[in-house]
């Protein structure tokens, strides 16, 4: 299989395959990235295109020794996600006034679409859910190590933060999300 | 010194990763026991870890690909049937194909003639399955008769000519093995012109009776080689 960097260096040359091979080959891990961190279908999709636009934009500024493609991809990603974050951010303070109320699991339930309830798949509603009360920094680095199984090395490349502060952000983010499911009345399978 | 609720959060992952040193391990399970709080806050992490961790990657969806496509490189032809057909063929005229497809058709020739199909004359009976294995038995046997009499075959020229080889050893050998020191040392000796015509008779008679010997053995090579 040809090298991410060979396939950017075809990419630049105008190679239009190139990026569509590019395009397969990330668009899963980006869309993941997305949708564990909004927890929504349709904003994921939005991003995660966000995201793919960006990179065809600043292609030429990726360079292969500062580290692996996928590794910048998700950086673009994060960066596109804390952006998404700060635009939304007084809906959220809306949701977090509507989170205090007690009833958490109606809420969940009647807020997402039958299809989505389907995709989260294994991941139990109440985690994707209690995933997204974190706060942007724990919850990236989460995912990052929990759901995307990213070294600590990558992870601290994709935040640009020294390694303590993102296994502190880790511990803390673990620890948070447990809270809150014991909030919500849940305990992990 | 026995640990806090604190230390004991801020080591949390530390421990579940194995990243602890045996004495703050110690020190980690001395207070997750004896503490109500962090005992199952620790294990509601490690399951919560354990169920992320086994989690599958949602599926894209096919339109976002298209989509991302579309906004980058342009949207993409509509391609026709023909089109797609022409793309195909076009794909099949490499030379991986094409030896591909020239040992495919070897085999299959192979197959068939020695299934016994005419291919001057094809018939759709010759392809039924009893009728194809009759005859690949048939050939099987015919080759295999072919094969035993070739090699029997060689077997009767090879004792030929190493019976030849023997005889003509027979005849050098008396030269060979007279010192000629003793012809040199009695020039006037004329014994050895007088015994080499008993020595072509016994060769002669030698080769006479080999001959008749294989002839009795195996009349038609004989035939055979005469012709």
């Amino acid at each position: 299989m040809e090298q991410d960097a060979q396939l950017v260096q075809r990419c630049l040359q105008g190679d239009g395959s190139a990026w569509e091979e590019l395009v397969r080959r990330h668009s899963r891990r980006v869309y993941n990235v997305c949708y564990r961190f909004v927890g929504n279908r349709s904003e994921a999709e939005d991003i995660s295109q966000e995201v793919f636009l960006r990179v065809y934009r600043t292609l030429g500024s990726y360079r292969s020794a500062h580290g692996g493609f996928a590794t910048w991809m998700t950086s673009v990603t994060r960066n596109l996600l804390i952006d998404h974050y700060r635009r939304t951010k007084r809906d959220r303070i809306t949701d977090s006034l509507d989170d205090a109320m007690p009833v958490v699991e109606n809420k969940e339930s009647v807020g997402r679409r039958p299809d989505e309830q389907a995709l989260l798949g294994e991941l139990s509603g109440q985690v994707q859910s209690a995933l997204t009360r974190l706060s942007p920094e724990l919850r990236e680095a989460v995912i990052l190590r929990d759901l995307q199984q990213l070294e600590y090395a990558e992870i601290q490349q994709v935040l640009e933060v020294p390694e303590g502060t993102v296994k502190s952000r880790i511990n803390r983010g673990r620890i948070e999300l447990a809270r809150i499911l014991q909030q919500m009345g849940v305990r992990p399978s | 010194m026995t640990w806090t609720c604190d230390q004991t959060e801020a080591r949390l992952s530390d421990y579940l990763e194995g990243l602890l040193q045996a004495p703050e391990r110690a020190e980690f399970e001395a207070h997750m026991h004896g503490c109500a709080e962090c005992g199952p806050l620790v294990e509601s992490v490690r399951s919560l870890i354990t169920e992320m961790q086994s989690v599958e990657q949602v599926e894209v969806p096919p339109q976002l690909i298209h989509s991302i496509l579309d906004k980058t490189i342009g949207p993409r032809e509509h391609v026709t049937f023909w089109q797609s057909l022409k793309n195909f063929l076009g794909g099949l005229a490499t030379p991986k194909f094409a030896y591909g497809f020239a040992s495919v058709t070897a085999t299959l020739f192979i197959v068939l003639s020695a299934a016994g199909l005419s291919w001057r004359k094809p018939k759709l009976t010759d392809l039924n399955p009893s009728t194809m294995s009759r005859n690949i038995t048939r050939q099987a046997h015919l080759s295999y008769a072919h094969a035993v009499k070739y090699v029997s075959d060689l077997r009767v020229v090879y004792e030929i000519q190493s019976r030849l080889r023997q005889d003509n050893q027979l005849q050098n050998l008396p030269e060979e093995t007279t010192p000629k020191s003793n012809q040199e040392n009695k020039p006037g000796n004329d014994d050895h012109t007088r015994s080499q015509p008993k020595q072509q008779n016994r060769a002669d008679e030698f080769l006479a009776r080999q001959v008749e010997m294989l002839a009795a053995e195996c009349p038609v090579m004989i035939e055979r080689s005469f012709r």
